[in-house]
């Protein structure tokens, strides 16, 4: 046992040294939380000024020309970074073919918008042509301005057809509702805005990750570090001195190690984070028992399975064939959390937590979504993933003792499941 | 006790037979070299010997113990196959294979510092195991296999990689452990090195024991039969003694192969006839051994 812990504290503290650790898994919530604080800096205004927007409107009703000067004039005046130039073109004799030379005009590329406001705009059935030619995606958000200047001047003009008070109009449209999430005692109570609500609903997906993180994260280095020792042959070396097993254990043991501080990392910059937004997150110490129990059952059964390809292969490269089927399996739940946290106790989320490999994710993803998962279904994955963890384990021993010392030829899956026979 | 026992072990790799039936005892206390041509066996055989592989079927006891991962702390093993973690530097290198091979944090304090002085890389304690030269890492190799001052010590070609003077810096701490009464085994393809090492030679050819004697045995048995000698005047005389069953000449000396017969009174009856100017009972080489006893074995195989 001394030797296993020998081994395991030089495989956390070699591979804490390493560049892929410190940036990879410490860095991270760094970067991300860096790219959030500059991009909310920076959004909006701060963006520097866009190409102006050009646009014709040919006004059939002929009684809108000023009010659209006045609005648009606001417009500009309020946003120096984006301008949009209102031309007039205004109609002389066939209205059919001034709409064919404005349509002209947006082919040329002379206009971004063509607008015609029909003649009968101010009565019930009157409306509003937008015509665009090849519209650009970066002007998405310029046509729903437009569009929006274009109705508020039709609507005031109705209301005061209809001698509607405007301000009477407006006191009477706001309606102030407040969220509010009780928390577990009542001072805990939180006004919650929206960003809130998202911040929430990512509390199981982020569960979820962290569990993938400390998994796929750690197992790479694992790959790399069986590889350094078989590239360099020290394999041989260490077995001088502890059998297969201990240098197995050890490898798992020291890297577990790693995954829990990186988690433990990245926790504590989470609930920095949702302490300096002031956001009320509830998570149970129930649920963070369940995620490290989920956590290093996973992340058992995922580095055996390392230990098992990296011993077999000589190269990263040619692991990273054999790392592909693996991969695969880890990043359904990744793409399907979406689905398993709006039913958490569906049957896709049930049968997906008896599958031993995306067993900790789902299992988590669930437990943090706040589903009520019955005691004996949590009891039940658990026993299944030791199971699949001890089938593992059993395996990838039995490869790792005989493909440690293997070099030059890879072997086929038939080799594989004799060195499984044998004793 | 035997250090090593080896009884009957097999091994195979496909059709291959690496190892066909051998059987070894080792005593304590004494250097034996082992050696054999390429593909003969010796690296496999070590590899049974230290658990690394597993023989297919055969009794194996190391230090007594049949289980070899109880003993493992008490063995030094260098392998053909040998390298070190290059990112680390060699002291950290040395203590971290002490330790996993179970010496306490005081004794490697100790340890430690006294190896990479012995075998000269005091001065390079500090580097990274990726700035040595091939030498010096052979060196630190040969300190990480006897830092846990183990009882037998098994050398799969310590020498391979070092200069003459570096061979005699390893050769002299081998000696030093044979007299403190360590039990030595090392493979070489290097002769004259096993020459002036060994007490004990193990042959084998194709997986199998061809010669496991002292070497001073060896050496008498094979010498006994060829004498060189010079003689002044005419020596065709010499062919026909009643001893000697072939003669070669080169200029004035004579090789001559004897039967059985003392030396002595082959010199007796020269003189009876001649002036002898040069007499000189050879003693074949290990390298002639060598060749002379693997020849033979495949001259009986085919």
């Amino acid at each position: 046992m001394q030797r296993i812990l020998k081994i395991a504290r030089r495989e956390y503290i070699e591979t804490a040294k390493t560049k892929t650790f410190i940036i990879g898994l410490l860095m991270t919530p760094v970067i991300i939380g860096a790219i959030i604080f500059f991009s909310s800096r920076f959004s909006g205004s701060r963006a520097g000024p866009r190409p102006p927007i050009k646009v014709a409107v040919t006004d059939l009703s002929k009684k809108l020309t000023e009010d659209l000067e006045t609005s648009f004039g606001n417009y500009n005046k309020n946003n120096n970074n984006r301008q949009i130039f209102l031309e007039h073109f205004e109609v002389q004799q066939d209205s059919n073919e001034i709409q064919a030379q404005g349509k002209d005009k947006l082919r040329n590329g002379e206009v971004d918008y063509y607008v015609v406001i029909s003649e009968n705009i101010l009565q019930e059935p009157g409306k509003i042509n937008i015509y665009t030619h090849k519209p650009k995606p970066t002007n998405v958000d310029a046509s729903w301005t437009i569009e929006n200047l274009f109705r508020k001047v039709v609507e005031n003009r109705r209301y005061k057809i209809e001698q509607l008070d405007q301000e009477l109009l407006a006191k009477l449209r706001n309606v102030p509702i407040e969220r509010v999430e009780v928390g577990s005692t009542d001072d805990q109570e939180k006004v919650q805005t929206q960003t809130h609500e998202i911040v929430n609903m990512m509390v199981p997906f982020f569960f979820m990750y962290m569990i993938f993180m400390g998994m796929v994260g750690t197992g790479q280095q694992m790959l790399g570090s069986i590889i350094e020792e078989k590239g360099s042959r020290i394999i041989e070396v260490l077995l001088s001195a502890v059998s297969p097993f201990q240098l197995m254990a050890g490898k798992i043991l020291g890297l577990a190690g790693i995954g829990l501080t990186v988690i433990a990392l990245w926790f504590a910059a989470a609930y920095a984070a949702v302490r300096w937004q002031g956001l009320n997150v509830d998570v149970s110490i129930e649920l963070l028992l369940y995620f490290v129990v989920y956590y290093i059952l996973g992340f058992l059964f995922f580095s055996a399975t390392l230990t098992g390809i990296g011993s077999v292969c000589n190269t990263i490269k040619e692991t990273q064939s054999l790392m592909m089927p693996v991969m695969l399996i880890f990043i359904v739940p990744m793409i399907a959390w979406p689905m398993l946290i709006q039913n958490p106790n569906g049957t896709m989320a049930r049968v997906f937590s008896f599958i031993p490999p995306v067993t900790p994710m789902v299992m988590i993803l669930r437990l943090s979504a706040g589903a009520d998962v019955w005691f004996v279904e949590i009891g039940a994955s658990i026993l299944l993933l030791v199971l699949a963890v001890w089938a593992v384990t059993w395996a990838a021993a039995k490869i790792f003792r005989t493909g440690i010392l293997m070099y030059g030829k890879k072997p086929g899956l038939f080799e594989i499941l004799r060195w499984l026979r044998q004793s | 006790m035997n250090p090593v026992l080896l009884d009957n072990v097999c091994k195979s790799f496909g059709r291959l037979h690496a190892v066909d039936n051998l059987s070894i005892q080792v005593s304590v206390g004494s250097v034996y070299g082992f050696l054999g041509p390429n593909g003969a066996g010796k690296t496999t055989s070590i590899r049974m010997i230290m658990n690394i592989i597993r023989p297919d079927s055969g009794r194996i006891e190391i230090l007594g113990d049949g289980n070899i991962e109880q003993v493992k702390a008490r063995i030094g093993y260098m392998p053909e196959e040998r390298g070190l973690y290059r990112k680390m530097t060699a002291r950290k290198v040395l203590a971290y294979f002490g330790a996993i091979k179970g010496v306490n944090d005081k004794e490697l304090a100790l340890r430690v510092p006294h190896w990479l002085q012995r075998v000269e890389l005091a001065d390079w304690a500090d580097k990274k195991v990726e700035e040595l030269s091939r030498g010096m890492h052979q060196k630190l190799q040969f300190a990480v296999t006897v830092i846990n001052d183990p009882e037998l010590v098994i050398l799969d070609e310590p020498f391979s990689g070092l200069d003459p003077l570096n061979q005699d810096l390893i050769k002299n701490i081998i000696l030093e452990m044979r007299n403190e009464g360590k039990t030595i085994i090392f493979s070489t393809h290097v002769m004259h090195e096993a020459e002036k090492l060994c007490d004990f030679i193990l042959l084998i050819n194709k997986g199998k024991l061809i010669l496991d004697d002292t070497l001073d045995n060896v050496r008498s048995r094979q010498s006994a039969h060829t004498v060189s000698v010079e003689l002044e005047g005419d020596t065709a005389f010499v062919e026909n003694l009643p001893m000697v069953t072939a003669v070669k000449s080169e200029g004035n000396r004579l090789d001559v192969s004897l039967t059985d017969a003392d030396t002595q009174q082959f010199l007796r009856a020269l003189m009876q006839r001649a002036r002898v100017r040069a007499f000189e009972v050879k003693v074949p080489s290990l390298h002639e051994i060598f060749v002379d006893l693997v020849g033979a074995s495949d001259a009986e195989d085919s």
